[in-house]
């Protein structure tokens, strides 16, 4: 309990850097996807930091200059966060995971889909 | 517009060639049966996350992977009542004839309008590679053919309504 409440102040003080670092898409991603809860089984965690990590993918204008910064080890948790917006079906929303999807898996390959999917024990 | 399209159709693509890994895998709970685990989803640690990929608010795709099968369920996209129906009609049609088609499932998943039903059999008969074409291929043709029939209702129906009113005049 302590950790969930714990975890929400965190996330609260992401998203207020997500939006001081709105002007620059990439370092607000960055930000937003370090230190993603991945054991907890609170909703509200997670919902919470799912927020935080749509603002930032939203904001993201050029895709291809995003990968070019980006650390390989991000990939695997960006691709979870994709599929998780792709379900939403919100059209900017999935227009835009779309467009990032494909360039991911290009850079990133069938490998980072299949982890996304295997993965039951730490899901988004 | 098209360009999401492609966009949509290639995510599918990628996400059905990373997820269709199947082997065989004989039934757990009952000696000697064999069955698609993803239709019985008895036992959690032989299922993969399942993921809904939206296009938009109508048209979304679900595929749910397991040790030795794979479903994928279309909802295509209805603009209006008529393709409501023809939709409905057309994709029925198919579905009864899913002897035919090997992959088809007979009944379409709940909230989706058709599904496929992918085993480890299929994969060993078949190429995999083909598999995923046919299913892209799939999608990409339903909307053409029911915009086809939508169209050649309409013309027919203008016909028909011009002749018989012509008695009238």
């Amino acid at each position: 309990m302590v950790d969930a409440e714990d975890m929400i102040t965190r996330i609260e003080q992401k998203s207020r850097k997500i939006e001081s670092l709105i002007k620059q898409p990439v370092e607000a991603l960055k930000t937003a996807l370090e230190g993603s809860p991945p054991k907890t089984k609170d909703e509200r965690c997670k919902s919470a930091n799912w927020n935080v990590v749509h603002r930032a993918i939203m904001a993201i204008k050029a895709v291809d200059l995003m990968f070019s910064s980006l650390d390989p080890e991000y990939y695997d948790v960006l691709m979870k966060y994709l599929y998780r917006g792709l379900s939403t079906g919100d059209r900017p929303t999935c227009e835009q995971c779309l467009k990032i999807h494909e360039k991911l898996t290009q850079k990133a390959g069938l490998g980072c889909i299949l982890r996304a999917l295997s993965d039951t024990v730490n899901t988004v | 517009m098209a360009s999401s399209v492609r966009l949509y159709l290639s995510c599918i693509r990628n996400t059905l060639e990373a997820a269709m890994c199947l082997q065989n895998f004989p039934c757990q709970e009952v000696e000697r049966h064999n069955k698609p685990e993803v239709e019985m989803k008895t036992s959690p640690e032989l299922l993969l996350n399942s993921v809904v990929i939206c296009r938009n608010e109508a048209e979304k795709c679900l595929i749910e992977t397991s040790i030795n099968s794979l479903r994928i369920s279309l909802k295509v996209k209805q603009a209006d009542e008529l393709e409501n129906i023809l939709t409905k009609k057309f994709l029925r049609f198919l579905s009864m004839r899913a002897e035919a088609f090997q992959v088809l499932r007979r009944k379409p998943v709940q909230g989706y309008d058709i599904s496929f039903l992918i085993t480890n059999y299929h994969c060993e008969e078949m190429q995999k590679h083909k598999l995923i074409d046919f299913i892209v291929q799939f999608m990409e043709d339903i909307d053409k053919e029911i915009s086809e029939l939508k169209l050649s209702m309409n013309t027919r129906g203008r016909l028909v309504a011009t002749e018989f009113l012509k008695q009238f005049i």
